[in-house]
């Protein structure tokens, strides 16, 4: 078992709880447009536990690329993104099949509007990933 | 005719689909590229390993949403346009009739 690197940790907890606040209010979204129903909430589960588990396998692909050669490293990482690719087209099959379509689908884009967000944040995490 | 109408709109989907998936070479090479000039800078600067793993994993985290973009439009082209597209001519048909 691989043991995770501290940088790849942060950078998923900070990830996660962006998606988590997003989720909510995108839950909260739908409960005032009055389209709330299960299927909205487990197709939003779904997607985000696809959405940070991308993330973390992306982070563990690279903290092991990092100890490659250059050759070996962009091989490693092409491999993994079409393997991510697959597991996210899987994950997002079973929600627009069985749940709600949108709220499957919008949750994978969340790490990007978290890692927009990350700038306007302050030098606080930039003095801790220098640490 | 109408058979032969919704055999076109399944194929156009399913081929829009595929070309869609195209985009998802992309993300795959970039990524590959920054990783293997992040080994370069760490092998350089080993004291640099935490920021420059921080800044790639964000950086190939937006790369790889354009290939995300692509999979969403894929997906909605298999699983949901063909349905739409085949109510849209049934009614149109059911409408002309």
């Amino acid at each position: 078992m691989t043991k995770i690197d501290d940088t790849v940790r942060r950078e998923t907890v900070y990830i996660a709880v962006w998606v988590l606040i997003l989720s909510a209010i995108m839950q909260a979204v739908f409960l005032v447009a009055g389209k709330w129903d299960l299927s909205v909430l487990i197709g939003n589960i779904l997607a985000a536990i696809c959405a940070v588990l991308n993330f973390l396998l992306m982070g563990i692909t690279v903290q092991k690329a990092v100890e490659k050669e250059q050759k070996d490293a962009a091989q490693m990482m092409k491999f993994s993104q079409t393997s991510r690719i697959f597991m996210q087209f899987a994950f997002a099959a079973v929600g627009v099949l069985f749940f709600n379509p949108i709220a499957s689908l919008l949750p994978l884009f969340f790490p990007r509007i978290a890692i927009t967000f990350r700038p306007f944040l302050g030098k606080k995490d930039e003095k801790k990933a220098e640490e | 005719m109408v058979e032969l109408a919704i055999g076109i709109i399944l194929g156009c989907c399913a081929l829009g689909a595929g070309m869609a998936m195209i985009a998802g070479i992309g993300p795959g090479i970039g990524e590959g590229t920054a990783v293997a000039s992040a080994c370069e800078a760490i092998g350089r600067q080993p004291e640099c390993r935490s920021t420059v793993t921080t800044t790639m994993l964000m950086g190939c985290a937006v790369a790889e949403t354009t290939g995300l973009y692509a999979l969403v439009i894929a997906i909605l082209l298999i699983f949901v346009a063909p349905g739409r597209f085949v109510n849209i001519l049934l009614e149109n048909i059911s409408n002309l009739g």
